[in-house]
């Protein structure tokens, strides 16, 4: 967007980098609860 | 609740309101007053945004999920991090650069004022009945439970939340977040460990998520995808997704917690922390309630979790037979403890054939509790057909107080109200907010000066722009206590008015997809007039109550639908009238 500076994060270094980490972290969460629900049924 | 119990939930309120209104002090203007002077660092923000989606329904009625349907609850949520990336790449950015107070003042700025006005109206209808759902919600559980006056509760749940919102603002409101949010989810992690601890001896945590995976209470993944199934990996993904953006992205009672944000960086980082810790946090909720569910294996269970109900039947005509029902259901109550501990007993002997049978006959013992539950409702019926025969909301807080030691009572009820001023002091916050910058400051008296606006003191005189800051502090103050008001008033209307409440909460999926739509059309498609968008809106908004109305259609899925139908038709309608204005030239 312009007139907005880009800052970046505090880790990664950028922000595409930090998006990957959460949706990186979803699909890990996800892969997770399934082995959660076949230990469990 | 002893007395000790009443100590610790009082200091809590007298503390949080003070502290609120302590840290809310000062506000002279408007950017001080709605928004913090945007000064907020991420983790406060990031707090604030988890304090306003808690509300005390979630610390009381997410483990009641879990314990009567399964932890597949925590699906819905799986389409949040996804958002937040979303949101952060496009919304954050633009609300910074344009400087606005509301979400609703960008469409105004990218399409027309109707559209403005649209978007604004339809969240202070929906929000403003909702705060008094929030409020009256868990109001009504605690006079059930604890048997409070239902009218005194929603006005102390009211008044203590408007006291420190209207004194201090968006401030208070943050900063009291970060305390309201830390007790609550402590109540959780300690309700979790006391559950835990409750098992009894012999029964260790891993037995207990055995005990409560046979009735697939733990199933948290269903990949198949059904349109009529709420809770599954897709409707989580794709619908949980859209719904988030919505939510996020469009209502004000979220916009507001991160235009607070110094820099877009410290917006991003808040909403990215959001995403990180919301699902692994809901997991651990319905965990709670999963572990309730386990420990009911071995303690009494009542037939019914709502007292008042309980108590009508014991003093009816029909009091002989429901003693009957009663000891038939404890007789299947104690024949499902069994053989939950024959289950567990295999289990540790390693003898698989033992535990397949023991496992069956834990789920037959299930099917007669059940059974024998369903007779003691439908006798409930008999004597009142409008009796409250649903009972999800009052498992947890029953478990709480019939297991929890005095003083933890206390800390848990804290948490509820906590939980309950977290998010109704964010809806107030909002409601006035929207208020002021799109209705109030749209009308003659409410109109700036056209004189450089300044703000500060010259000359020990104040400047216009400094008066109008301060005249329109104050009307948001006020803004702030008729919401509140009118909140209460609500809630304490909500309790005769069974269907509306329903009605309400379906309001909100209802408009959520559609005003996702209006902004999504302003992000990403630049060739898009006002009229074209204005004119989908209604057409798409047509179209998902006619599927709320004609189909069987989770209500997830009306967010996906409504934002497709808006950004669709508001690209056809553009062409339409594009032709008709050449054809007119022509």
């Amino acid at each position: 967007v312009p007139g907005v500076p880009e800052e970046p994060p505090p880790i990664l270094g950028s922000w595409p980098r930090l998006y990957a980490l959460v949706l990186g972290v979803l699909v890990v969460l996800i892969l997770l609860f399934g082995a959660f629900t076949r230990a469990f049924s | 609740v002893s007395p000790i119990d009443w100590w610790v939930l009082g200091v809590w309120l007298v503390g949080i309101v003070t502290y609120g209104w302590w840290r809310g002090r000062g506000s002279q203007d408007l950017d001080g007053y709605l928004l913090a002077d945007r000064r907020m660092k991420w983790g406060t923000i990031a707090l604030s945004i988890m304090a306003t989606q808690a509300s005390a329904i979630t610390f009381l009625a997410t483990p009641g999920q879990a314990y009567t349907d399964g932890m597949r609850f925590v699906q819905f949520y799986f389409g949040l991090p996804i958002a937040m990336v979303v949101l952060c790449i496009t919304a954050v950015p633009i609300f910074h650069r344009l400087h606005v107070f509301t979400a609703y003042e960008y469409l105004e700025r990218r399409f027309d004022g109707k559209t403005r006005t649209l978007a604004a109206g339809l969240f202070l209808t929906q929000r403003g009945l909702a705060a008094g759902l929030t409020i009256f919600a868990p109001a009504l559980i605690l006079s059930v439970l604890l048997g409070w006056s239902l009218f005194w509760t929603n006005i102390a749940l009211g008044a203590l939340v408007v006291i420190y919102t209207a004194s201090g603002g968006t401030k208070a409101v943050n900063h009291a977040h970060s305390l309201l949010i830390c007790v609550m989810l402590g109540g959780i992690a300690l309700a979790f460990v006391l559950a835990v601890a409750s098992l009894p001896a012999g029964v260790s945590f891993n037995d207990a998520l055995h005990v409560a995976g046979i009735h697939g209470r733990l199933r948290t993944l269903d990949p198949s995808f059904d349109l009529e199934n709420r809770y599954n990996l897709w409707s989580g993904l794709i619908g949980g997704c859209f719904l988030a953006l919505s939510y996020f992205g469009t209502d004000q009672s979220q916009v507001g917690r991160y235009l607070t944000g110094r820099s877009v960086a410290e917006s991003r980082l808040a909403l990215v922390t959001n995403g990180l810790v919301k699902v692994p946090m809901q997991f651990f909720i319905l965990l709670a309630g999963a572990m309730v569910f386990a420990c009911y294996h071995f303690i009494p269970l009542p037939a019914h979790f709502n007292p008042i109900e309980v108590r009508r039947l014991e003093a009816s005509p029909y009091a002989e037979e429901y003693r009957t029902l009663a000891a038939e259901h404890r007789q299947a109550s104690e024949a499902r403890e069994r053989h939950a501990r024959d289950y567990l007993a295999a289990r540790r002997a390693g003898d698989a054939a033992a535990v397949e049978a023991s496992k069956s006959e834990v789920r037959t013992a299930q099917t007669e509790l059940q059974a024998a539950r369903g007779r003691v409702i439908d006798l409930m019926k008999r004597n009142d057909p409008k009796a409250q025969t649903g009972d999800t909301n009052y498992v947890f807080l029953t478990f709480i107080l019939s297991m929890f030691p005095p003083g933890v009572i206390g800390l848990m009820l804290a948490s509820v109200f906590a939980a309950s001023m977290s998010s109704t002091s964010s809806e107030l916050n909002a409601l006035a907010s929207t208020t002021v910058v799109d209705v109030w400051r749209r009308t003659p008296f409410g109109r700036r000066p056209p004189t450089p606006a300044s703000g500060t003191e010259v000359g020990g005189e104040l400047r216009p722009a400094a008066i109008t800051d301060r005249r329109d502090v104050r009307v948001s103050v006020i803004a702030t206590v008729f919401w509140g008001a009118f909140a209460v008033t609500f809630a304490e209307y909500a309790n005769q008015l069974g269907s509306l409440i329903e009605a309400v909460n379906i309001l909100g999926s209802l408009f959520y997809g559609t005003i996702l739509g209006i902004f999504l059309t302003g992000f990403y498609l630049k060739h898009i007039g006002g009229t074209a968008v204005f004119a989908a809106a209604l057409v798409a908004e047509v179209a998902v109550i006619a599927c709320f109305k004609l189909t069987s259609i989770s209500f997830l899925w009306y967010n996906v639908i409504g934002c497709l139908l808006v950004v669709s038709l508001a690209a056809l309608f553009e062409v339409i009238f594009r032709m008709t204005r050449r054809a007119a030239v022509a």
